[in-house]
């Protein structure tokens, strides 16, 4: 926890930091490092830096141009997410739909948090411009040495080398992951569903409404909030078991074929890791097949008696074996299945891991008369735990939001006996990201699923931070560095 | 820095494509099933050839009719011009405005090819342009009729009259099926309905979105929804019945386990290859409830061609659509893949009258009813038939009518 | 470890061997079953799901033949190319990003990385699906929609946020080296590309592998994206997905089996070539990540 602290102390300290500076430049500087608040490009000229000069500028001109061109047309209706419906007309001397100028709540969204985070970083560029000016003015002052512009350049290959590294790996995140995710944080405050989507109508705003309904609260909330506490102890459940059966049979896996007695190890191997090399939306669904009612799992079981000896015994009342169809049988079927698919990645990191064992201390143990057991109790687990501890932690996060299993194993194949859950449209083996999946896809009930992706956000935040601090901190990491 | 000049650049691109589109050539896209492409293709072309004239660039995508609602509803603008959907989807399209209505200055369009909509509306079977109406308006062209379900069975097995309630079916099916079973949908809301809708019971649409159903109190024929319920119950632990998934039934066909089954004609060839010389078809068969003996009733539903409520060309949409719809090519779609037409003359074909399949069709369509709920309907029916098809409801007045308490609760709740 | 097996080995410790390596061999069987029967399945001669034997009754390669032959529904040569491209595209970009953030994280010194981490960690936290429908308007501004670029770039833009295995890797790279190297003139863009990369194979290969794999496995955004209905525009995974449609599935399902065939030989032609860096990379990466 102190880590996690200390971390988003240091977090803020560093903007503190950064606007300290940013005050000191603008009180302690010249005329010229003022201006530069205006004219981006001022300092600049005065330094007789004209390249940078200019290029600040056209930034400039850019930030203004977006400003005016784009951002003006929706942040304006931020606050209301727009007010014009659409409407059309049909002129039929040009056989063409005419429509109105209307306002499309999901574009306003989109494109305001899109002007928001330009402006975030225009404010943050011009900052550091003007400490960079205000430097360049101490070290005129200093009589020291002005950089030329290619003297400045050079500096992005040398101590600037990750801005030229990070600026596009983090434009990338910043359009397709962050700007996403803050939007879909702001439609969970919204009412965007399927009575209020755009373009044919407009939403807007609902405060913690959306909140209130799945945590209990108003109408018919009630089914909503208890789908949800179902759905959210599956999806805990089955991420502690598809997490450490695959972790466990990955190391058991390994080791048996790492074991001196195996003959052709990289042969048996490979067999293993072909069943990763087939895409999932083939190795699953086949799967599915296999497992269905009417498949081929189910005429063999039939026919040797399995079946009917179940039925008889009670255990089913149906004349197959519901293996994907049925909870309890379904749960247990694709945590089965899911051991299939997740064994032979989990044995290719143990293979790896085990190579790296240190070698010495199995030898001095074994030389001490250590039992096989023993040396793996003691020294074998241990290590392993230690080095793939962080990585059980990030699978375990990964299985909360495993769509592709869940989705491919039971999507269409599996249909709810509780009817509670059904009117919510959630099923006993939906984990919550596949149940949001369905709300988006089927029923267009974005601002549920945007409530139940900050869910799924909090709950694996929640458990990252608690594992982190037992797993890791706890652990003796001296030991092995 | 980067973003914003790439940004213009994008711009100016889309630009630019808008302006070299727009001259005088007429865009248009229509999307159609897998297997109809080529039917699609063929009667683009005869278009064209109507109207030399004018520059056509109409391009065909693959949609089918059962997720083409899907598709349209993320994002209507980006959708198809003229796009075939299953009718069941056109509440919520017209809904999310992905659908024009044709009672309205659009239906003017036809003009063009001096036809109204009030043709159209007389050419097609009356049901089939209920189907295609909401609240009065029409939103759509139909292009066939023969969405419903009725019971294929193998005449070698059953006698005429064993198909004509489900009581001596599964007696006959026990006893001379040889361990084949009678196949049905349970966990859809689409076809267990069939044995509400028979004994009179409904389904509707408020204004607000919000469904209406009375399943769980007692129908104007009499009959209480307790004990349909029983009745399917009774049907579903049948040893010689068998609940099979929505989308698996044409397997379970193929795969040779059955010897009737109630499914559309889209399973037609299926249910020939596997029944050989035995392939038989007619109406659902009657249920016991209580002591009334009631049809099974169905739902009846066709396929529907709508123009994008979004469609910038919407006019020369509506005369494509309606070319596509007319009677040349539904007599064409028949004949190519035997698809039931909606359109009367099309009907007439004498073709079209000895399809088996079409035939039994026509027989159920007299129980049929046009389905209209909501989005909440499907999850909460689904479920509830699968209750019933595993048999988790007990039998019991009590269990049944709570059952159908909670079904009822769910189907009508407010969307959220 | 030699095949050659010692003369004057015990017949107890035979035994063993013989039933430790039988017990691998039913495993590796258990885990096959399915492979087998999508590879049998395939050669099948009739077109839908075979329930009742695990055996085709009828062989026939002639699925195989078919798959080259495009029809309305079937066009599994163009997806191949097409998904081909792409991986190859998208590829190539997540590579360099995720090298390019997991050497800054390494052997970068500056202020805000700590942060940056942070923030990382976060991010990786929300569910992807969720965030699909902005991806798609995000895309659509740009008219990128239904382009194989704008593909790319929703499988390789984020890619840097998967550097923490590589960092790892990085973090085992003595740093004595790049010391010596750097008192020596060299700048850190000439540390980064000849002594690091060069040093860093195994985790190079395994971003470049799992980069490679993705678009032959995602059909969730693959169809959102592509949502024109252009057959010719899809990957192999939507074109395939969609031949399990109801109404195409019971003529289309043994193409679907040899389509799926044809697409994991060169992935696992891959793994086996690359298993060695694979292990390394994985395992380098987490030995400290």
């Amino acid at each position: 926890m102190k880590k996690i602290v200390s971390s988003i102390g240091g977090f803020f300290s560093a903007i503190g930091r950064f606007f300290g500076e940013f005050a000191e430049a603008l009180a302690k500087g010249d005329a010229f490092v003022k201006l530069t608040l205006l004219w981006w490009g001022a300092g600049y000229v005065k330094r007789k830096q004209y390249a940078k000069a200019l290029l600040m500028t056209l930034l400039e001109i850019a930030v203004i141009a977006f400003t005016f061109g784009f951002a003006m047309q929706y942040v304006p209706k931020f606050g209301t997410l727009g007010t014009v419906q659409a409407e059309q007309t049909f002129n039929i001397a040009t056989m063409q739909t005419e429509w109105n100028d209307y306002d499309h709540s999901f574009l306003i969204l989109l494109f305001s948090l899109f002007s928001f985070v330009v402006w975030a970083a225009a404010l943050a560029v011009l900052m550091r411009n003007v400490v960079a000016v205000y430097r360049l003015q101490q070290q005129a002052e200093r009589g020291g040495h002005i950089n030329t512009f290619r003297e400045d350049m050079h500096r992005y290959i040398e101590d600037k080398f990750h801005i030229t590294l990070l600026s596009l790996p983090v434009l990338g995140i910043t359009v397709f992951t962050v700007i996403p995710i803050l939007l879909l944080i702001f439609v969970a405050f919204t009412n965007y569903d399927q009575q209020h989507m755009p373009p044919n109508s407009l939403f807007t705003w609902v405060g913690f409404a959306n909140f209130k309904n799945l945590l209990g609260g108003g109408g018919m909330t009630a089914t909503f909030g208890y789908a949800f506490a179902r759905v959210l102890g599956w999806t805990l459940v089955w991420a502690f078991f598809a997490t450490f059966t695959t972790y466990i049979g990955g190391i058991m896996l390994s080791m048996l074929l790492n074991s001196k007695k195996t003959r052709l190890p990289k042969l048996w191997r490979l067999l293993f890791v072909i069943t990763i090399a087939v895409p999932q939306f083939v190795s699953l669904l086949l799967v599915r097949n296999f497992f269905s009612n009417g498949g081929i799992v189910n005429t063999f079981c039939a026919n040797i008696g399995l079946t009917g000896f179940l039925r008889n015994a009670g255990l089913i009342n149906t004349s197959y074996i519901p293996f994907l169809s049925a909870p309890g049988w379904a749960h247990v079927m694709i945590i089965l299945i899911n051991i299939w698919i997740g064994v032979p990645y989990q044995m290719l990191i143990a293979t790896g891991v085990l190579m790296n064992l240190p070698a010495d201390q199995l030898e001095s143990a074994s030389i001490d008369g250590a039992s096989k057991w023993q040396s793996f109790r003691h020294i074998t687990m241990p290590y392993l735990l230690f080095v793939t501890g962080p990585t059980l932690v990030t699978d375990f996060v990964k299985n909360i939001n495993n769509f592709n299993v869940i989705y491919l194993l039971t999507q269409g194949v599996y249909t709810t006996t509780n009817q509670a859950m059904a009117n919510s449209q959630a099923k006993e083996v939906d984990l919550l990201v596949t149940w949001l999946f369905t709300l988006t896809q089927d029923y267009y009930n974005y601002k549920m699923a945007a409530v139940i992706g900050i869910m799924v956000f909090l709950v694996c935040a929640v458990f990252t931070l608690v594992a982190f601090n037992f797993l890791i901190s706890g652990n003796k990491e001296a030991e092995y560095q | 820095m980067k973003k914003w000049t790439s940004l213009l650049l994008a711009a100016l691109l889309v630009l630019a494509m808008f302006a070299t589109a727009s001259a005088d050539t007429i865009a248009l896209t229509v999307w159609g099933a897998e297997l109809d492409q080529n039917f699609i293709a063929e009667r683009v072309e005869a278009f064209k050839a109507l109207y030399p004239d004018q520059t056509f660039e109409i391009q065909i995508g693959v949609e089918s009719e059962s997720t083409a609602k899907d598709t349209v509803l993320t994002d209507p603008t980006a959708a198809a011009d003229v796009y075939n959907f299953a009718s069941d989807q056109l509440t919520q399209l017209v809904e999310a405005g992905a659908l024009i209505n044709l009672d309205s200055d659009y239906g003017q369009a036809l003009q063009l090819a001096n036809r109204s909509i009030d043709d159209v509306k007389a050419e097609n079977v009356p049901a089939s342009i209920d189907g295609a109406t909401k609240d009065g308006k029409l939103y759509a062209f139909p292009n066939s009729f023969d969405n419903g379900y009725f019971l294929f069975y193998d005449s070698t097995v059953f006698s005429e009259d064993d198909v004509k309630s489900w009581d001596s079916l599964l007696a006959a099916a026990n006893e001379k099926g040889a361990g084949r079973k009678v196949g049905m949908t349970l966990a859809s809301g689409w076809y267990n309905a069939g044995f509400f809708y028979g004994a009179g019971f409904t389904t509707g649409l408020n204004d607000d979105g919000i469904t209406t159903m009375d399943w769980n109190g007692t129908s104007p024929d009499g009959v209480t929804g307790v004990q349909v319920v029983q009745a399917m119950l009774k049907i579903a632990s049948d040893p010689a019945f068998m609940a099979i998934a929505d989308g698996d039934i044409s397997n379970q066909i193929a795969s040779g386990n059955l010897c009737a089954v109630v499914s559309g004609t889209w399973d037609a060839t299926a249910v020939q290859t596997a029944f050989g010389d035995g392939y038989a078809a007619t109406k659902l068969p009657t249920y016991m409830a209580g002591d009334k003996e009631i049809q099974t009733g169905s739902v009846g539903g066709g396929k529907l061609t709508g123009v994008n409520g979004f469609s910038k060309n919407a006019g020369w949409a509506v005369v494509l659509a309606d070319f596509l719809t007319n009677e040349e090519s539904q007599a064409r779609h028949f004949e190519t893949n035997e698809i039931g037409p909606s359109n009367i003359v099309a009907q007439g074909n004498p073709a079209v009258g000895e399809n088996l399949a079409i035939k039994a069709l026509g027989e159920q369509s007299a129980y049929a009813v046009i389905q209209t709920v909501g989005g909440k309907y499907w999850d909460a029916t689904g479920s509830f038939g699968e209750q019933i098809a595993q048999g988790t409801i007990a039998s019991d007045d009590a269990s049944v009518q709570a059952a159908l308490d909670a079904l009822v609760e769910g189907v009508t709740a407010a969307i959220e | 470890m030699t095949q050659t097996i010692k003369p004057r080995m015990s017949a107890k410790k035979r035994t063993s061997i013989v039933l430790h390596n039988a017990l691998i061999a039913v495993l590796a069987f258990i885990w096959l079953i399915p492979i087998i029967w999508l590879v049998c399945t395939s050669f099948s001669a009739y077109d839908g799901i075979n329930t009742s034997t695990f055996f085709p009754t009828q062989w026939s390669a002639s699925h195989y033949v078919e798959l080259f032959q495009v029809d309305t529904v079937n066009q599994f040569p163009t997806w191949f190319m097409n998904t081909f491209k792409i991986a190859c595209a998208s590829c190539v970009i997540s590579t360099c990003f995720v090298l390019m953030v997991a050497y800054a994280m390494s052997f970068g010194k500056f202020k805000a990385r700590k942060p940056l981490m942070n923030v990382a960690v976060m991010l990786n936290l929300f569910p992807g699906v969720l965030s699909m429908i902005a991806v798609y308007f995000t895309l659509r501004t740009f008219g990128l929609t239904n382009s194989h670029l704008g593909l790319t770039l929703v499988y390789s833009a984020s890619a840097g946020l998967g550097y923490l295995i590589c960092k790892g890797f990085f973090d085992t790279v003595p740093r004595a080296l790049c010391e010596a190297a750097r008192i020596d003139g060299c700048s850190e863009a000439r540390i980064f590309w000849q002594i690091v990369i060069p040093t860093s194979r195994p985790i190079i290969v395994y971003t470049i592998i799992n980069s490679f794999l993705a678009p032959w496995m995602d059909f969730v955004f693959a169809k959102m994206i592509l949502n024109a209905g252009i057959s010719a525009n899809y990957t192999v995974a939507v074109g395939l997905y969609r031949m399990l449609d109801k109404s195409l599935i019971n003529q289309y399902f043994t193409f679907f089996c040899a389509g799926g065939v044809l697409v994991s030989i060169p992935i696992s032609a891959l793994f086996f070539i690359m298993q060695k860096f694979y292990v390394e990379g994985i395992t380098g990466g987490a030995v400290k990540g």
